[in-house]
């Protein structure tokens, strides 16, 4: 770790600028022993369109997308030829809460395993109605099943859906869940995401500003689904650990809380927030649907660090508590 | 009271209480609910609706004051650019700010048709966000202007 000041416009030497790295790594999914169910029902419906009920909660984190993506691309067939129900409890099985960056590795494998017992049946029923001993040599593709070396011989989905409407697949993932001893030692989940922040800030040390000049954010997301709602959840947790480095304090004090409306509660607005730079590394996941595991919080994770740390670097002073606001950082500063 | 006031292009005449806020009015009375409640104080911009040109928050205009003003809720932003610029950049996440935000960045293009990125960032800096971290937000607002611009088959 190395100090340096820096001039900044017109000389100004009362802005320190430093650079700080954070790097992290966390558990998909509940862990330490909370059970971790997801299930998932996929039907072929009259139309020769598949109908996937997953109880999913999309909270603009993309479960619905990807939901559909996954059942998609282990269907092959186009993406308007998924029907998803994801909210209506008194149709779509449990699958857990859209929490602890869980649903597109739990749920995704469990819409993945329901698709493929689906797939499983479509193709028992294309065998018998294409007249071939065997499913070995059938390939599923775009809505029909066809020879793979008599492609003429096909059959639709609608077509078989007419012959057999009752058509079904369940999907059951149970995740690797396993309580750490009374040492706190054990494998309390799997699989990791691995993440690491950079940021260059300014301190101003006449007022206690901090900004963020630049950002950079690599994630090891396994496989990225899909690679814009990745981005979205790097920018948006990028911007929480802005908040929960440097504004954000309920202050609680006997029990109630001080900061209670945004007048008092700061989050960041769109000027607290520079670009990121963002490097999604693609390294996919034995255990995970076509490789994805969660990233929803471990986008988050090292951001906090990161900007403590490069506070540190410009100006010399190691905070242990957060947030790092204006006035605590005048407060060491002035400690001379 | 009664009060006259344009709504997206329709004028109405309506018997209002003296208490009764513009989004209360715009909401409850007239069912235009993608205006959105966020904090009801002014800090978040969720309930941002144009009135005579100025984007204001809706929650600290009082019903009253709206008389024979013209309003433009997000119901009636006619502009398919900014809507399709913010679907196809993916700056919408769980959605609740976004009419405050297509509404204040219509306001910005309305007047400026190539802001820069700072004008984007602080034209929406009364609008808080808590999902997007705003970059695709304020690249969104980027290609609305290119488009405009006549950049839509570059």
């Amino acid at each position: 770790m190395y100090r340096r000041i820096k001039k900044v416009l017109g000389g100004d030497i009362l802005k320190k600028r430093g650079k700080g790295i954070g790097v992290t790594f966390y558990g998909t999914g509940y862990g330490n022993g909370f059970p971790d169910v997801s299930r998932a029902y996929a039907r072929l419906l009259e139309d020769g369109k598949v109908e996937i009920l997953v109880g999913a909660t999309e909270v603009g984190q993309g479960a619905k997308t990807v939901m559909v993506q996954i059942a998609s691309e282990t269907l092959n067939i186009p993406i308007e030829d998924v029907i998803l129900v994801n909210e209506d409890t008194s149709k779509a099985p449990d699958a857990g809460t859209a929490a602890a960056s869980r649903q597109t590795y739990n749920s995704g494998n469990a819409v993945k395993i329901a698709c493929e017992n689906l797939k499983d049946n479509i193709l028992q029923e294309a065998k018998k109605i294409l007249n071939v001993n065997s499913k070995i040599g059938l390939v599923c593709e775009k809505g029909s099943v066809y020879v793979k070396t008599y492609p003429s011989k096909k059959v639709s989905f609608k077509e078989i859906a007419n012959i057999n409407n009752n058509l079904k697949g369940e999907g059951v993932f149970i995740a690797h869940t396993t309580q750490m001893d009374e040492n706190g030692q054990g494998a309390p989940y799997w699989p990791y995401t691995f993440a690491a922040c950079a940021v260059e800030v300014e301190v101003d040390t006449e007022t206690g500003e901090v900004t963020i000049l630049r950002a950079k954010l690599v994630l090891d997301v396994g496989k990225a689904v899909n690679p814009t709602l990745v981005e979205g959840q790097i920018d948006g947790g990028f911007a929480m650990g802005v908040g929960y480095a440097l504004m954000e304090d309920v202050g609680l004090k006997d029990g109630k809380m001080l900061n209670s409306s945004f007048e008092k509660y700061i989050i960041p607005t769109s000027l607290d927030i520079p670009n990121i730079e963002k490097v999604l590394i693609e390294y996919p996941e034995d255990t995970a649907p076509y490789g994805a595991k969660g990233i929803g919080e471990p986008v988050l994770l090292p951001v906090a660090p990161a900007i403590l740390n490069a506070i540190y670097d410009a100006i010399g002073v190691r905070f242990y508590e957060i947030p790092v606001t204006c006035e605590k950082i005048l407060l060491q500063l002035n400690k001379g | 009271m009664k009060i006259e006031l344009n709504v997206n292009g329709k004028d109405y005449s309506i018997e209002i209480e003296e208490h009764l806020r513009l989004i209360d009015l715009l909401r409850d009375k007239l069912n235009l609910t993608g205006t959105k409640e966020g904090c009801g104080e002014g800090e978040c911009g969720a309930c941002t609706v144009i009135m005579d040109g100025r984007i204001v928050n809706s929650c600290l205009v009082m019903a009253f004051q709206a008389h024979k003003s013209k309003i433009i809720t997000i119901e009636g932003v006619e502009d398919e650019d900014i809507k399709n610029a913010f679907i196809e950049e993916g700056a919408v996440q769980c959605g609740f700010c976004t009419p405050g935000m297509i509404l204040a960045a219509k306001s910005l293009l309305d007047k400026n048709e190539n802001p820069s990125e700072q004008d984007i960032r602080e034209a929406i800096s009364g609008n808080l966000c808590r999902c997007t971290g705003y970059n695709k937000i304020v690249s969104a607002i980027k290609k609305a202007a290119e488009i405009k611009r006549g950049g839509r088959n570059v």
